[in-house]
């Protein structure tokens, strides 16, 4: 058990727990704030993963960005949100909820499944890529690499991506504007 | 050493709940956040096998680009919670079931 | 040339004469109900047709036949032919029928004018009379026996012209099927020659030497030049001949229908069944006269005699005007009858002239005095019969004309000399006579019979005058403040009376008042093997019947015409048995009437109950298959289709479940069927 192993378990966690109680939390204030956690804890997980890159991304527009925005339309749709909310049933697993719970733990049985029948360690391109020494190394730095291959080898979804979110924020903007004085 | 199963059942785990929230939840922020958790399950898979790949580095600029996007989405979609709130005062899905004015 | 020019123009008067009554009938038919037009526009054709008649007559008398005729139908081979024959019989028949009928239809015009449907009474009476000439004038049997249901149809119809009134109703429903009777067996006699000629043809069959002249009957067959057929046949044929000629001219058996049609108006009486349509049944007889034998011939004399015979007792104590007159018709229609079946052809047909004169005046008379005794019921509101002559009486001051003539008609009925009637009937006993001579003592008795019918005629055409003329005026006597405003009436009364006493008087037919040898008439008609015989006879019955009537006429005017005088006793078996018509209707009631009735009621009652019940059960039957049917209808067809759409609504409703409009319901369906599909996946 290395502290590596340690670390994963204990982030892997704190992402399940803190996802569960913001699916389960009624409240949707909270529900928000216990996704940072969850976005943290993913964070860190990546990073497990090294791909300290993205994590870093993930923190940035995610927390920076996504979590911030649906705190403004959280505080901009106003109180009554809260207040229908608040008249939903306090219990769990309800009557309502017992489909979807039996749903998303049959799915997860079927993905375990499927994860497990997969084998992903032995899959034979991540064999050959571990014989070549392809694998990215704890103490290597990628962060050259993948800008270079952004602005060489996927340069063109790059810019097809940069004008989506352009569209996007523009749409989004438009939006959300006020009515009756377009 | 973490292996890949670890990572894939993790994210399993993740995108169930996402599921769960999706479906169940009565608040469109809600279902927007379950839609974040699936998104961050597939990009965990995709940083998770992207660790193989050293020269192209093919999943990790995907999970980047996985996250640029879900901002773009997470902002379209709150614009529209927004005008969805504005015109029939809730954002509970299953009250909006008009495509009509 | 001359010649077959002269027929043409016979032919075309003759039928324009027939033709003429017919327009008027169309025209009548189609003129308002009270239109007075009517009867001056039959009385005009009947006119002409009497114009054209007698032109025909002077034409063909006495001279060469003529005969037209073309194809009328054909039938596999055989062809049947129509046409005109004109011998001495029928233009003798046609002038007859028109010259009687003219002053008929004047006397009509006065007699009908208060009448609701004048037109109509006018429409009937020239429809009959252009039945009456077709019929004697056509060649075809086949046509002839149209014309003669046509004669009979207008006879009906005419009976009951006062249809509301129940007394008509039942004597035209009787003539009708008497007639009917009469009809089979001239059909069933048509039937039988044309089997045995085939051919329709009058002049080929009935000729001189034609096709019945050349059969005879040989063991049990009989042979006719086209071939043979049992001579049973042709006793059938006769027979029914017979009774055609029996229902027409009121003979014995078929005869009860006669006294009942006076219900029809008493100018229909005088036309129709005195003078022309009763005469048709002796014209049948002259038509096919070649056909009878000896023996039948010598039944068809009994028949007449006896008929003659039954008819004036009969006459003796009837009390009704027209009922008299009726059976004195019946009696005279048998001397005719009688003298055809002694051979006495001749005088048979002289003797159907005459008596058409002589009773149609009769008729007419009658007419005139059942209208003022109507008048005087009218106008004293008085509950009396207006033709019971035992209410009359007197009446030759208050209607002197009428009395004068109806005197003249009685004397030639009776036969005295100086009139028309003298001459035929005398004709007929003096051949019967004759007849009986060369036969066995038996047959005797029917001359003798003939010879008291005449006496018992002389009586109750006595009876009838005195009743009517003589004496006092009896209604007065049981109703003395009565008033009285009789007169013989307009000239068109007084015209047609003096007309017909005229023609019954001897000139017209023979200029020798005694001899009915030298009539004209006979002349023409009798056959050429005609022999004067000079028998006692000739000087003998003369004598004998007229010195007797005369007695009788004064036992008559002694009994009827003289105050306080002699009465019979009304209670004797003869009175009884005469005043019952011989019980003849009884007789029919209770053998043919009552049957049939019960007959027709147990037919009725199996009509009803078996026939009607049968179609009742099947209705009922098919009335519970149709519940039946509707009930499945209803409960399986119906519910089937009800199962498909309340399936099909489940399904619908089922299905619309889904499209909720909820976009989180649709997510979690489509994930359960990834589900599923996994599932299978994994299962498979």
């Amino acid at each position: 058990m290395t502290l590596v192993r340690v670390l994963f378990y204990f982030l892997s966690f704190i992402a399940i727990v803190s996802a569960l109680y913001a699916a389960s939390s009624k409240n949707l204030v909270r529900s928000i704030f216990v996704f940072f956690v969850t976005l943290f804890a993913l964070a860190g997980l990546y990073v497990l993963a090294l791909a300290d890159f993205v994590a870093v991304t993930q923190i940035v527009i995610y927390v920076g960005g996504i979590l911030v925005l649906i705190l403004f339309a959280f505080m901009l749709s106003g109180k009554e949100t809260l207040n229908v909310i608040k008249q939903q049933n306090s219990r769990i697993i309800s009557l309502k909820t017992l489909p979807a719970i039996l749903l998303a733990a049959l799915f997860f049985i079927v993905l375990l499944n499927v994860v497990l029948k997969a084998d992903a360690d032995n899959l034979p391109w991540i064999r050959e890529s571990i014989s070549l020494k392809n694998e990215i190394t704890p103490n290597a730095i990628m962060i050259d690499n993948i800008g270079v291959n952004l602005m060489t080898r996927y340069l063109l979804p790059f810019e097809a991506i940069s004008i989506l979110l352009l569209m996007a924020l523009v749409g989004a903007a438009h939006l959300s504007r006020k009515e009756g004085k377009a | 050493m973490i292996t890949l199963t670890d990572f894939l059942v993790v994210s399993a785990v993740l995108f169930c709940i996402g599921l769960y929230m999706i479906v169940s939840k009565r608040n469109a922020i809600q279902i927007l956040i379950g839609i974040e958790l699936i998104l961050n399950a597939a990009i965990l898979n995709l940083v998770a096998f992207g660790k193989y790949d050293k020269v192209n580095n093919s999943g990790q600029i995907f999970a980047l680009f996985a996250i640029v996007l879900a901002a773009a989405t997470t902002a379209v979609a709150l614009a529209i919670i927004l005008n969805v709130y504005r015109r029939y005062k809730t954002i509970d899905p299953n009250d909006i079931n008009k495509l009509r004015d | 040339m001359e010649d077959f020019l002269h027929s043409i123009q016979i032919l075309n008067y003759t039928v324009a004469a027939v033709a003429l009554p017919l327009l008027a009938a169309l025209i009548n038919f189609c003129l308002p109900a009270k239109s007075k037009a009517a009867g001056w526009i039959s009385t005009g054709a009947i006119l002409l047709s009497c114009i054209l008649s007698a032109k025909v007559f002077a034409g063909v008398w006495n001279n060469h036949e003529v005969h037209a005729q073309h194809l009328w139908f054909t039938i596999g081979k055989t062809e049947v032919f129509a046409g005109v024959l004109l011998n001495n019989l029928s233009v003798l028949m046609l002038l007859l029928v028109s010259v009687i009928a003219l002053p008929v239809h004047i006397y009509s015009t006065a007699y009908m004018k208060n009448d609701d449907r004048y037109n109509r009474y006018f429409t009937y009476l020239s429809f009959f009379c252009f039945s009456m000439l077709a019929l004697v004038v056509v060649d075809s049997l086949v046509l002839f026996y149209a014309f003669w249901e046509l004669v009979g149809f207008s006879s009906y119809l005419l009976i009951g012209f006062w249809f509301t009134r129940d007394k008509a109703v039942q004597a035209n429903k009787k003539a009708f099927i008497m007639n009917r009777v009469g009809d089979i067996g001239l059909l069933t006699a048509i039937i039988i020659l044309f089997a045995q000629y085939h051919t329709f043809d009058i002049v080929q069959l009935f000729a001189e030497k034609g096709l019945i002249a050349q059969s005879i009957i040989n063991n049990g067959l009989w042979v006719g030049p086209t071939g043979q057929i049992p001579a049973l046949w042709q006793y059938v044929a006769c027979g029914g001949i017979f009774l055609a000629v029996a229902a027409k001219s009121a003979q014995f058996p078929l005869h009860t229908w006669l006294p009942d049609a006076m219900e029809g108006p008493t100018s229909v009486s005088a036309l129709i069944h005195a003078a022309t349509m009763v005469a048709a049944g002796v014209f049948l007889l002259g038509r096919v006269y070649p056909m009878f034998t000896e023996t039948e011939l010598t039944v068809l004399a009994v028949i007449g005699c006896f008929t003659a015979f039954m008819a004036a007792t009969i006459a003796l104590t009837q009390n009704d005007l027209k009922r008299i007159l009726a059976y004195s018709t019946i009696s005279q229609l048998g001397f005719m009858i009688l003298a055809m079946g002694v051979g006495a052809y001749a005088s048979s047909l002289f003797h159907l002239a005459t008596h058409a004169f002589f009773k149609c005046l009769l008729f007419l008379v009658a007419g005139i005095v059942i209208h003022q005794m109507q008048h005087i019921k009218d106008d004293n509101e008085l509950d009396i019969d207006p033709q019971d002559i035992s209410h009359m009486g007197g009446l030759r001051k208050k209607l002197p004309l009428t009395f004068i003539v109806a005197i003249i008609g009685a004397l030639a009925l009776v036969g005295l000399p100086l009139t028309s009637g003298y001459l035929s009937k005398d004709g007929i006993l003096i051949q019967a006579f004759d007849w009986s001579e060369n036969r066995s003592g038996w047959f005797k008795i029917i001359p003798i019979m003939a010879l008291l019918t005449s006496w018992l005629t002389t009586f109750y055409v006595a009876r009838l005058i005195f009743k009517v003329f003589f004496g006092e005026f009896r209604l007065l006597k049981s109703n003395p403040d009565i008033k009285l405003h009789i007169n013989d009436g307009s000239w068109q009364y007084k015209l047609p009376l003096v007309l017909l006493a005229v023609c019954c008087l001897f000139p017209l037919f023979s200029l020798n008042p005694f001899s009915f040898e030298h009539a004209w008439l006979f002349k023409g008609l009798k056959s050429a093997n005609f022999v004067e015989s000079e028998s006692i006879y000739h000087t003998f019955i003369p004598i004998v019947v007229n010195v007797l009537s005369l007695f009788v006429l004064y036992a008559v005017y002694a009994i009827y015409a003289r105050p306080n005088s002699f009465a019979f006793p009304q209670s004797g078996f003869l009175y009884r048995l005469s005043y019952n018509q011989w019980y003849i209707d009884d007789i029919y009631k209770r053998f043919i009437v009552k049957p049939v009735l019960r007959l027709g009621s147990v037919c009725f009652w199996i009509d009803r109950r078996v026939i009607d019940g049968f179609v009742h059960l099947l209705a009922h039957v098919s009335g519970y298959i149709a519940k039946l049917s509707a009930w499945a209808d209803q409960h399986i067809v119906d519910g089937f289709l009800h199962l498909l759409t309340r399936i099909v609504q489940r399904i619908g409703n089922f299905a619309r479940k889904f499209q909720s409009g909820k976009v989180q319901y649709y997510l979690f369906s489509m994930l359960v069927i990834v589900l599923l599909l996994f599932v299978l996946k994994i299962l498979i």
